[in-house]
């Protein structure tokens, strides 16, 4: 069985196939997986709860059970998750006898799963209650009541969980000891009285219990962050990328009612992150604020205020800035795409200009299993395209040799200022500092904010585009909700800036 | 093209006064019969449990509300006209409603919302009467909204009686 754990094999071509029947088609089924990988293959739908294909096979739940004939035995239902490939098996999920082993299993696994659906923050996303519906009875025949147990546990920061919904599935435990390899969780007491308890009510620890939640069939682990939160019926659902760190995970970003985002999920994704996410990725929402947003064209005005005019007007003003003084100096954010990135080097050349990005310094959140310590999703692109990398260090060093820094990106102002105001403020007076980014740093304490103008750019969740990621990897970010009314996509800026700059140099 | 033949008067109608005195006749005669319409206002619409006026949520006899903001109204509400947002709370029943809003001018009265609740939580009162100044003024919040379920009795166990039939 051990070669089922195999997640990916070293070389494609080594995979072996074996020819079997599944509801009468013919399946080409690979043999380094389970059964029920070759059934979902067929587009045969199997329930289950403890197989997860991203984790071993353990076979706790029964509920995938399915009718197989092999030879001349006669046909036997067997769980489809813990059963090898064998050449010519004969697979049917449909016959009485495969639906009542399904329909007995799922009356046990109902016996003590509370009906709290509208409480459940898992209602509309739960196998169990979408296989209840479809194949379960209305009332349940055990007369004995259901059994009590601690319904609000605290594992630490990030889980709750509910004993009472959990259908010992041991998802989590294996997620636990195989994927970030810190065994934590474990299965106690017997029979009717197993829980799943941390070692001696331990809090949960590790970057990687998020997880927990998205590998939980039914509600028993929940995100505190997400407790109560939204419906998830109710969240528009959009498949993206992760930008806080150059893995860049394949995410789905999920936004109640075309406002906030309210959760961030992984999204599979076999070449760069499996299943999984790390929890700074996942819980990282407050970058996508809506609160306190650069919105429109603010220019300083003589008060230590700030006059607010249209994107049209502040690209004019920044033309004049660009072309007057010598060589201007454009710095990007590492959170700019491919398409932006290109087309600001295009910008730098028309005005020959000098073209950098921050390169931001590695934090200590690296690990074996996804974070790679980076935090700039896009370095490996932008310095494929030929910008200069970096650091906020040299960028604030270099800028007093230019009479004009124009800092373009998503928290690009953060990035030089090192996370605080003064970072960004400490850029040379004498130079003139445009200001292209999603939120305006904080006025310095003493003396004018060193920026001469600010215009608001979208997020990463607003936004369209490529990242690449560390190993090479291209892949896109999408538009999950509209940008604030006033702020133009950062692709449209950049080519109705480059038109203004080019029309300037044929005119001189 | 229709033609249409009118009748001829006869010389009795063509002379007037005899056809007006006949319609004076039927007024002064229908000032002495019972009358048919209703003083509304003054004289309001006798209602019943069957009645399906503006939804209302139920308090609980404990005072407490019996909404645990599981969004099912929400979700089958065809105007879109209910909100709602959830909080926790440390009563056993572990989620109520933090805001329950239904926007009454998109409300049509439907009563889908009292069909889907799963926790006899929101009923169609015997309430019809809705006047504002303002479009905002219209949309309920919990306070306007929360009724005491004794207020709502003959239509909880109306509902009772016909979901049972089923």
């Amino acid at each position: 069985m051990s070669d089922l754990t195999k997640q990916t094999p070293a070389d494609p071509s080594t995979i072996e196939r074996v020819e079997i029947t599944v509801n009468g088609q013919t399946v080409q089924a690979r043999t380094d997986k389970p059964l029920i990988q070759a059934c979902i293959q067929a587009g045969v739908e199997v329930p289950h709860y403890c197989y997860h294909p991203g984790l071993t096979p353990e076979g706790s739940c029964r509920i995938c059970q399915v009718e197989v004939q092999q030879g001349k035995m006669p046909a036997r239902v067997m769980v489809a998750c813990r059963t090898p490939v064998m050449p010519g098996m004969v697979v049917n999920t449909e016959t009485e006898g495969a639906h009542d082993a399904r329909r007995e299993c799922l009356e046990f696994l109902l016996k003590n799963h509370p009906l709290d659906c509208p409480i459940c923050d898992k209602a509309g996303e739960c196998t169990l209650q979408d296989y209840s519906f479809t194949e379960g009875q209305g009332e349940g025949r055990s007369v004995e009541p259901r059994r009590k147990l601690e319904k609000r546990k605290d594992l630490g920061d990030v889980i709750l969980l509910d004993q009472e919904r959990c259908i010992l599935c041991t998802r989590c435990v294996r997620f636990m000891d195989e994927v970030p390899k810190t065994p934590q969780l474990c299965v106690a007491g017997r029979g009717s009285h197993s829980t799943i308890e941390t070692w001696n009510d331990t809090p949960l620890s590790g970057n990687y219990q998020g997880n927990l939640a998205d590998v939980c069939p039914v509600g028993a682990l929940t995100l505190k962050s997400f407790r109560f939160k939204a419906r998830v019926w109710n969240l528009t659902k959009t498949a993206s990328s992760c930008g806080e760190c150059s893995r860049g995970c394949a995410t789905t970003v999920e936004v109640l009612r075309k406002g906030e985002v309210t959760r961030i999920r992984p999204r599979h994704d076999e070449d760069v992150n499996g299943w999984w996410m790390c929890d700074t990725g996942r819980f990282a929402l407050d970058a996508f604020s809506l609160a306190d947003r650069l919105v429109g064209t603010l220019l300083p005005s003589a008060s230590r205020g700030w006059d607010a005019t249209s994107v049209e007007n502040g690209l004019q003003i920044a033309s004049d800035m660009l072309t007057t003084g010598d060589k201007p100096l454009l710095i990007a954010s590492p959170w700019l795409t491919q398409e932006e990135g290109g087309e600001l080097l295009a910008l730098g050349q028309t005005i020959s200009a000098r073209v950098a990005f921050v390169s931001t310094a590695s934090n200590d959140l690296a690990d074996d299993v996804l974070h790679t310590g980076d935090p700039g999703p896009n370095r490996r692109g932008l310095s494929d395209l030929g910008l200069e990398a970096l650091t906020a260090e040299e960028i604030l060093h270099t800028a007093s040799e230019h009479s004009t820094v124009l800092c373009i990106g998503e928290r690009v102002a953060r990035l030089l200022g090192k996370g605080e105001a003064e970072g960004f403020n400490s850029l040379p007076p004498s130079a003139r500092v445009l200001l292209f980014d999603c939120e305006l740093p904080d006025a310095p304490t003493e003396g004018n904010s060193p920026i001469d103008i600010a215009i608001g750019l979208p997020s990463s969740v607003e936004r369209v585009g490529h990242w690449v990621n560390i190993d090479g990897l291209r892949r896109n970010i999408l538009q999950a909700r509209p940008a604030p009314a006033g702020v133009w996509n950062t692709l449209r800026l950049l080519k109705y800036l480059h038109e203004l700059l080019t029309n300037r140099e044929v005119q001189s | 093209m229709v033609v249409v033949q009118r009748r001829e008067l006869t010389f009795w109608e063509r002379i007037y006064l005899p056809e007006i005195f006949r319609g004076l006749a039927i007024t002064f005669k229908k000032m002495f019969e019972p009358r048919v319409t209703r003083q509304y206002p003054e004289e309001a619409l006798p209602t019943n449990e069957v009645t399906r006026g503006q939804p209302r949520l139920v308090v609980k006899d404990d005072g407490n509300i019996a909404c645990v903001s599981c969004g099912l109204c929400e979700a089958a509400c065809p105007a879109y006209a209910i909100t709602i947002d959830s909080q926790e709370t440390e009563r056993f029943i572990e989620r109520e409603p933090e805001r329950f809003e239904i926007d009454m001018l998109r409300c049509i009265l439907c009563g889908f919302c009292e069909e889907a609740c799963p926790k006899e939580a929101i009923f169609m009162s015997d309430e019809l009467e809705l006047a504002n100044t303002t479009r905002q003024g219209l949309v309920y919040d919990m306070k306007q909204l929360e009724r005491p379920a004794s207020t709502l009795k003959p239509r909880i166990d109306y509902v009772r009686r016909i979901n049972d039939r089923w």
